[in-house]
């Protein structure tokens, strides 16, 4: 499985110019070629056979799957069977930034999308009222109270309880009698908080 | 403090209550970065180091065959870790997770050049120096291999080991599946491996898909890593061998079945 030759024209310069470096430096940069090519969608490293390559490349995002799937079980259950190529097709070039992170993201841009399920726009709103996230860097606790909305759930956090003040609506067949009915736009979280 | 013996089992959050009631289990390891520095401990562990169970924990995040100097704020985690649960020793793995500022998420192998040897050896020196005991280092299943590789496994692996004095944590699993994926013999290996540094022993389950052997664990053991327990046996029993499964958690009785399969391969007291 080894030993492929490089494809023409697809050899990484930079490494073959950094031959003379110090060993240190060599083994870095082919170490950040090889995650790249896995994680970030960067070129094959010359040498590499294909085939392992994208087997190494779906096992990763099948293993972040699972993790993602675990920080965030509601949104995981409420995609169903759908599940790990939803996760796979949003993450395949996107190196994740931690499990919490990568579902957060990942459940915000189904928002965007209206492609959030109930359950998971309910667990959404309740990290959203814990926690305020600003889509780059640690989430960080909430000092004051919050209200947060997606996909026609709403949940409110008052001195570090959480209530789901209601929940997202299911489509008709599963609407339990007395629904409200009243579904928010996708994407119209609204925030009253610090 | 004792060493590991037996049959033990991965510690996780999820199995917690089926692990407390094994009547027989004597050592469990634990993931390192799932164990606060300080605070109480998961639940489940601390009753487990009340029953004076042996407690390993098992590094995933110290990236030991990068090429950077491996990051001396993990290394002090895993020795707080190593001290709250009284180890014994600890574990990690010679693989990196992570280059030029991007996490993979996953070990990487090496390659098995001298370059790799002398990185993840100078990363190993580092640890061991802030460790507070012994550390065992564990080679990796992959599916990818460098294209360049210098050294064949067993030399790679044995110079690593008798350069840092570690101990080998030997993952049967990644043997049969290195073997399977690479078409190369499991038994030549463990002919050529020190086994007299085995410190324990790791037994996973996988599954076939796309044409590569992946070491999930999150299926069953197959037969195949049964047998290979069993080979390994016959030339030199393990003090110790550690089911891992990391999800997709089977009824009880599956994995009592699976712990009671192990002790037979081994010819170890049962610990259901």
């Amino acid at each position: 499985m080894t030993g492929a030759p490089p494809p023409a024209g697809n050899g990484p310069r930079a490494a073959v110019d950094r031959a003379g470096d110090p060993t240190t430096g060599r083994l870095a940069q082919r170490q950040a070629e090889l995650v790249a090519a896995l994680v970030a969608g960067g070129p094959p490293p010359a040498g590499f056979a294909p085939g392992p390559l994208a087997a190494t490349r779906a096992a990763l995002l099948r293993k972040r799957a699972g993790e993602v799937a675990r920080h965030w079980p509601l949104l995981a259950a409420g995609l169903g069977a759908g599940w790990p190529s939803t996760f796979a097709d949003w993450a395949a070039n996107r190196p994740t930034v931690g499990s919490l992170r990568d579902g957060w993201d990942l459940a915000r841009a189904l928002r965007e999308r209206g492609a959030l399920p109930p359950a998971g726009a309910e667990e959404l709103v309740a990290r959203e009222v814990v926690l305020r996230y600003d889509g780059r860097s640690t989430p960080r606790p909430r000092r004051l109270p919050a209200v947060a909305r997606a996909g026609g759930a709403v949940a409110a956090q008052i001195a570090g309880r959480v209530r789901l003040l209601r929940p997202a609506p299911r489509p008709p067949a599963a609407l339990p009698a007395g629904g409200d009915g009243v579904p928010d736009a996708a994407g119209s979280a609204a925030w009253i908080s610090d | 403090m004792t060493g590991p013996y037996g049959v033990g089992i991965g510690w996780r959050p999820e199995i917690a209550g089926f692990v407390a009631e094994l009547p027989g289990l004597r050592f469990v390891e634990v993931v390192a970065e799932s164990v606060p520095a300080t605070g109480p401990l998961p639940p489940g562990l601390a009753q487990l180091r009340e029953r004076a169970l042996t407690v390993v924990p098992h590094g995933v995040r110290l990236s030991l065959g990068g090429a950077e100097p491996v990051d001396p704020a993990r290394v002090a985690h895993l020795a707080a870790v190593a001290q709250r649960v009284d180890a014994p020793l600890v574990s990690e793995h010679i693989a990196f997770v992570r280059a030029g500022g991007l996490e993979a998420g996953h070990l990487l192998p090496l390659p098995r050049s001298r370059e790799a040897v002398d990185a993840v050896c100078a990363n190993v020196a580092r640890a061991q120096a802030d460790l507070p005991v012994p550390i065992a280092l564990e080679p990796i299943a992959a599916l990818v291999d460098w294209p360049d590789d210098e050294l064949d496994e067993a030399d790679f692996l044995t110079e690593i080991l008798d350069r840092t004095g570690a101990l080998l944590l030997l993952d049967v699993a990644n043997v049969h599946a290195n073997a399977r994926n690479r078409g190369t013999d499991p038994l030549a290996l463990l002919d050529r491996l020190p086994l007299e540094r085995v410190g324990y022993v790791h037994v996973a389950g996988g599954a076939e898909r796309g044409g590569f052997y992946h070491d999930t664990h999150t299926d069953p053991v197959p037969p195949a890593v049964l047998e290979l327990v069993g080979a390994l046996c016959a030339r030199r029993r393990p003090p110790a061998l550690l089911l891992e499964r990391d999800g997709d958690y089977p009824p009880a009785a599956e994995l009592r079945a699976e712990l009671d399969a192990l002790a037979a391969a081994a010819n170890f007291p049962a610990v259901t």
